[in-house]
């Protein structure tokens, strides 16, 4: 009798991983089970099936959606029906990512980018550091006159010898290489022309060009390019590279383009595509330019100040964090009214960096100043898939150049690693 | 002959008689009866001598009817009816023939309507002369009955001598018909039906029934109303009514009235109307106590109508039998007895009775009806109509703060590095940077996104006052330490601008003006100075307490409020050198400021705002703050308007457009106002106060001088603590962001920037209860804690408010350690209380095991993974405690 008058629901399950489909014929489930309840339905389905036991957990969509809340009240929420047939794909649950390793730094970590197997940290004092993914470090860069505010890698294949640049608040940004045999660096160019702190750097897929914002309002284009490689290459001597590095003089280099629009200083830059870029701004505004036109495109007007953005080629989309605790999803493409298209709240602190998964499009992680890293997926917009803490302080910078790594830096001069499972 | 002549006389008065007046023909009839008898038989026997003529008459009669000659042959009879009378009177007519002619003609016509048909007016006449009876034709006697009975009879009736009357001989139609022909008087003829004879309607006759068919008076009367005359109308006539002579009395005056006048000349007499006067006198005198003087009792009663007072109605105390809870015991009856009759609460003792049959009289009866009546009259008497007004609709309607954004509410980053009180901050132009003075002699400099310290300076004393250089081509900033004020370059942001700025300042030709010496001179920092920064070094006699700079960042101005004349000193950077406007000093000097367009200099002293013309040189306003002692200032940057905080917890706003008076006194702080400070671009100013609180207020100044400013108290921010009775020192906004920066003796600069949900969703929609989302909800604008301090007045448990009420002061967090001796459930401290130790989270990862209720660990355990709020899935699956162990363990 009570099982009766328990509301039940018709489900049809179904799933995009073949090695956990089940029959297609619906089921009856009682309204209010969880994803616990769903899941554990789901591996008794398999289980079956065959001899061998499977528990896999399982998340469950609904219209793209995650299921957090019972059935039921899912269903109320999104306005469906209880008395239709409701689809519910499942997918095997995101394992939660894994505390590594936690590199200590002299200071306050403002910048972090991976690559492959080597991790590039700015730092407030004024150095730039490689590390190992291991947690190993390679080397601690001098050469900035003040505190590194950001860097980036321009090669990510595995030559020995690696190009990376790194923007500083001395309004210069230096082109560095690395070898990674002789584990030594050179300083193969000085960008100057800044006029502030270059607060944000970005090459772009050709590693020909790279472009940086600065507190200065202007959008500089710079030459990527590193000779000092074509010299390399011709010599093959390392000795003799050391000898003529320090012989020659670090070349200075000039921007190709300057772009000025934004009102206030320049937060992040994104590449779109070869002659596309995107800059979000302090004006609380996001620009797109046209590097062949040079000129602006469109803009996006925010309400806040924005502190980081990443656009993502995977599905086209852009996060920005801001000076309030939201992480907002918009779409540079669209020009109607409703420019936001999501809003995750979840950090307590503003969000300082925000970084798009590079393998899965639904993906990303943003650091906030509440000393919490979140992974976020887009069809969860309520809450965060996992929030990762061990920081003490402010996170300054994420990054996920590294598919299996979530890299964290913040002004408690650790670098946290995280890992990452598929 | 005597008897015969007044027998003649007799009837010629009867005769008369009857023709003027018919009222007394009975009369006279009755009267006459026996006399006529008489008569009759004198007249009949003296008149035998001319039967002739009646005889003829007769002859003529009998060939008619036979009837009619049976009437006529027994008309001799004395006591017959009056048809024999009739017959006797004409009789007598015919004797007196003589006598009266007119008698004689009539009485011939009679004889004449006799023998064919009868006229009855005359013998009518005849008839009720003798008989006073109203009924009708008496010579058929069978009475008022219907004549059809006798229609198959050959007789009519009986007359009176019980002799049947024979039906007069009626012709056939033929007969009928001739009549109709031949006879010119058929219309007016009728038949009687108690005779069945005809009878010939005369003139009169015909003409009152005429009348009478239409309504006209039957008695033929001209006129019935007199027409009439209006003798006595209200318009004057000229002439009198009656032609009457006045009478002699009119116009000879009368003695007795000049008598009188003369008494009453002499005082001999009094007049009625002075009698009166003295009886008025004489009497007490009375009014009326309910009336109004001048309106109308109808009306007023009408109007305003007062019910006199109600007694109360009897309760359950006054039954004779009342529940016994309303009976007094001993000690309540003492009590009563003891008190004051006026106090007691009621007037007698309760009292129970078995039956209502045992209830005696009421003995206090005739002083409460008393009572009752001095109640009455003790009543008001005057309606006195209530103000029925919503106290909130007298309160000026301002906007919701939520239509004022952006404006700062809360804390986003903490600058953590000074040890002492923080006494002064300044944002440099662009905003990139921050500068502080802390009582521990550094000065320091913080990148504002991050709250990083990019330089620390040390400095020989205390900085009580810094001030960046508002030119962002000028990289310099004042910082007055003691009695130097120091022009420092921090080496911060541009590299060109700094190089720029240190060139400009080398190439400063310093001159030196001939006559006056300069009040103080500069001093050029050189070598290790020169290279922490330092670019000049001003020496004042005084301890500076204040610095500004002009808007074009070449001069500036300090304050030395204990230097009498030499209290303000202005700078300029370009010349190197230093002038004193003031030669007199107007009181204690607090701050002074540039006008940010115009050559005006605000000087505030302790009560007093003086704006000078600098061009002039001459003072061109003063304004009256009204306070006790001003302790800062702060100009609008459109430089009309003013904001002035004081010792005395005042804040006030000076439209100097409108009044050297206050336009607005905003009393909110608790305590002493540090500082006030506008937003350069955003319509925001705040105040820094030792109560702790920096409160931040819209302040719209409408470039139309019609509209008055719009100030609007926004958002009160806690956060500092109060150390050593210090509060916040300092506030200062950000140059572009509408952020706020405060500096607090707590050795921290609190930065404030938005935290706001463009779009505040539900609580009610929370799946969860309110209170586990905690401070999110709250700073989300889901919850709204009130600014007033009380927490009883929260509309949610206060465990919803969570870590918010304790940041803002309303929940008071103890620092001893013991759960228990929190006042409020614990619940409501929330994460604050796990973040100083007070409760524990447990590391192990079952929620069970936790001592309190979840909701109890609000955001931490969510956080934490402990509360699940996104996911149910089961705890024990979480990694994040594993993790939180591996990081403890690397802390």
């Amino acid at each position: 009798m009570e099982t009766n008058n328990i509301p039940h629901v018709q489900a049809r399950f179904f799933t995009k991983q073949p090695q956990f489909s089940v029959p297609s014929a619906p089921f009856s489930v009682q309204a209010q089970v969880g994803t616990c309840d769903l899941s554990s339905l789901i591996n008794s389905l398999l289980n079956e099936g065959d001899g061998e036991k499977t528990n896999v957990d399982f998340d469950f969509l609904i219209d793209g959606e995650f299921l957090r809340l019972n059935l039921d009240k899912h269903l109320e929420n999104k306005g469906i029906s209880t008395e239709s047939l409701v689809d519910i794909e499942y997918i095997e649950k995101q394992q939660a990512p894994e505390p590594e390793d936690s590199l200590v730094h002299d200071d306050w970590v403002s910048c972090v980018q991976g690559c492959k197997d080597c991790i590039l940290s700015g730092c407030y004092d004024n150095t730039v550091r490689l590390w190992s993914v291991n947690g190993s470090p390679f080397l601690t860069i001098p050469g900035h006159s003040a505190p590194v505010k950001c860097v980036q890698w321009i090669t990510d294949d595995d030559s020995t010898v690696k190009t990376f640049m790194s923007g500083s608040h001395d309004q210069t940004i230096h082109i560095w290489q690395w070898d990674c045999e002789s584990n030594s660096v050179d300083c193969v160019a000085a960008c100057r022309g800044h006029a502030g702190s270059v607060d944000c750097i970005n090459v772009d897929h050709t590693k020909q060009r790279f472009c940086s914002g600065s507190w200065d309002k202007m959008l500089k284009l710079w030459s990527a390019e590193c000779e000092a490689v074509e010299d390399e290459d011709e010599d093959g001597d390392i000795p003799h590279k050391r000898r003529k590095t320090s012989r020659r003089k670090v070349q200075t280099r000039v921007p190709i383009l300057t772009l000025s629009g934004h009102n206030e200083g320049i937060s992040a830059v994104e590449w779109i595509d070869t002659n596309q870029i995107c800059t979000s701004s302090w004006d609380h505004t996001i620009k797109t330019w046209d590097l062949e036109q040079a000129e602006e495109i469109s803009s996006l007007q925010g309400s806040k100040v924005f502190l980081d953005m990443s656009y993502s080629p995977l599905n086209r989309q852009i996060v920005t964090g801001s000076s309030d605790r939201h992480v907002r999803l918009w779409d540079p493409r669209s020009s109607d009214g409703a420019l936001v298209k999501s809003i995750y709240t979840s950090h307590t602190g503003w969000v300082s960096s925000v970084c798009w998964s590079k393998t899965n499009e639904f993906l990303f992680i943003s650091g906030s100043y509440d000393s919490v890293m979140k992974l976020w997926d887009t069809r969860s917009p309520k809450a965060p898939l996992y929030n990762m803490t061990g920081h003490d302080e402010k996170i300054l910078a994420v990054d996920w150049s590294i598919p299996s790594s979530l890299l964290s830096g913040g002004a408690d001069n650790h670098l946290k690693i995280f890992q990452y499972k598929e | 002959m005597g008897a015969e002549i007044t027998t003649l006389g007799q009837v010629g008065y009867r005769i008369n008689q009857y023709l003027k007046m018919d009222l007394f023909h009975d009369k006279s009839a009755s009267e006459s009866d026996e006399d006529t008898t008489d008569s009759e038989e004198s007249v009949y026997s003296g008149l035998e001598e001319e039967p002739d003529t009646s005889d003829d008459e007769e002859e003529k009669n009998d060939d008619k009817s036979d009837s009619e000659d049976e009437d006529n042959s027994e008309s001799d009879n004395e006591e017959s009816d009056k048809e024999n009378e009739i017959d006797n009177n004409t009789d007598d007519k015919d004797v007196n023939e003589e006598d009266t002619n007119t008698v004689n003609v009539a009485a011939k016509n009679k004889y004449n309507d006799k023998n064919n048909t009868r006229t009855t007016s005359q013998t009518v006449d005849d008839e009720y002369y003798h008989d006073s009876s109203d009924e009708e034709d008496i010579r058929n006697t069978v009475g008022n009955i219907p004549m059809e009975w006798y229609r198959d009879y050959p007789h009519i009736g009986y007359d009176v001598e019980g002799r049947k009357l024979i039906k007069p001989k009626k012709g056939d139609e033929l007969d009928e018909f001739l009549q109709r022909m031949d006879n010119p008087d058929y219309w007016q003829t009728v038949t009687n039906k108690m005779t069945g004879q005809n009878v010939l309607l005369t003139k009169e006759d015909v003409s009152l029934i005429e009348g009478l068919m239409l309504q006209r008076t039957p008695g033929g009367a001209k006129e019935t109303y007199e027409p009439w005359i209006d003798f006595f109308t209200h318009e004057t006539m000229i002439h009198p009514v009656t032609n009457r002579p006045a009478d002699k009395r009119s116009f000879i005056p009368s003695k007795y009235v000049g008598q009188m006048v003369h008494a009453i000349k002499m005082g001999w007499m009094k007049r009625s109307t002075d009698k009166k006067e003295k009886v008025d006198d004489d009497e007490p005198k009375y009014f009326m106590l309910w009336k109004d003087d001048e309106e109308n009792e109808a009306t007023r009663r009408y109007r305003a109508n007062i019910p006199a007072p109600k007694a109360a109605l009897p309760g359950h105390v006054e039954s004779y039998n009342p529940p016994p809870e309303y009976l007094f015991t001993k000690e309540e009856e003492e009590a009563w007895l003891a008190q004051e009759p006026e106090e007691r609460k009621i007037n007698f003792i309760p009292k129970k009775y078995d039956s209502l049959r045992l209830v005696p009289a009421y003995s206090r009866f005739v002083k409460e009806r008393f009572e009752r009546c001095l109640d009455l009259y003790l009543c008001p008497r005057q309606q006195q109509t209530r103000m029925n007004i919503n106290p909130e609709d007298l309160i000026p309607r301002l906007p919701k703060p939520k239509d004022l954004q952006p404006f700062p509410t809360q804390q986003a980053i903490i600058y953590k590095g000074h040890t002492d009180i923080v006494r002064c901050i300044s944002a440099d132009p662009t905003g990139q940077w921050l500068a502080s003075g802390c009582d521990d002699e550094t000065v320091k400099f913080w990148e504002v996104l991050t709250g990083r310290c990019m330089k620390t300076l040390k400095v020989s004393g205390t900085p009580r006052c810094i001030a960046w250089n508002p030119n962002p081509a000028i990289c310099l900033c004042l910082v007055a330490v003691d009695q130097n004020l120091l022009v420092l370059n921090p080496g911060l942001g541009d590299k060109v601008l700094i190089s720029n700025t240190d060139s400009m300042i080398q190439n400063i030709e310093t001159t030196e003006s001939a006559g006056k010496s300069p009040p103080l001179n500069w001093t050029v920092c050189e070598d290790e100075q020169y290279d922490e920064g330092y670019r000049f070094i001003l020496s004042h006699p005084k301890e500076i307490t204040h610095v500004s700079w002009h808007g074009k960042g070449d001069y500036f101005a300090s304050v030395m409020p204990k230097a009498d004349s030499k209290a303000v000193l202005i700078h300029q950077l370009s010349k190197q050198r230093s002038q004193n406007p003031f030669s007199k000093p107007k009181g204690l000097v607090q701050c002074v400021y540039f006008h940010p367009v115009r050559p005006f200099l605000f000087v505030a002293t302790q009560r007093y705002i003086r704006v000078y013309n600098l061009l002039k040189q001459e003072l061109t306003k003063k304004l009256m703050t009204s306070c006790r002692w001003v302790s800062s200032m702060s100009i609008h940057s459109g430089g009309d308007n003013l904001v002035i905080g004081s010792y005395d917890c005042k804040l006030t706003w000076f439209d100097l457009d409108l009044s050297t008076k206050p336009y607005q006194t905003l009393r909110h702080h608790k305590k002493a106002i540090r500082q006030v400070s506008f937003h350069k671009r955003y319509p925001l100013f705040a105040s820094a106060s030792d109560d702790g609180t920096v409160i931040v207020c819209h302040g719209m100044v409408y470039n139309d001088l019609l509209q008055n400013p719009l100030i609007v108290p926004v958002k009160v921010l806690h956060g500092h603590k109060i150390t050593k009775d210090l509060g916040v020192i300092d506030c200062e906004f950000h140059p572009t962001q509408p952020w706020v920066f405060s500096s607090g003796a707590d050795g921290t600069i609190r930065f404030r920037g938005l935290l706001e949900v463009p779009q505040p969703t539900d609580v009610s929609s929370l799946t969860l209860p309110a209170s586990c989302y905690g401070t999110c909800c709250i700073s989300r604008g889901l919850l709204e804690v009130p600014q007033p301090t009380d927490v009883s007045t929260l509309t949610l448990p206060a465990s919803c408010y969570g870590t918010c009420c304790i940041s803002r002061g309303l929940l008071e967090v103890p620092q001893p350690t013991d759960v228990s001796s929190l006042t409020l459930p614990a619940s409501c401290y929330g994460t604050c209380c796990i973040s100083r130790g007070l409760l524990e989270v447990p590391q192990p990862t079952d929620v069970s095991s936790l001592t309190l209720p979840a909701s109890c660990y609000g955001t931490c355990c969510i956080s934490r993974g402990l509360l699940e709020v996104p996911q149910p899935t089961d705890v024990s699956t979480l990694p994040f405690l594993l993790f939180i162990m591996v990081h403890a363990a690397a802390a």
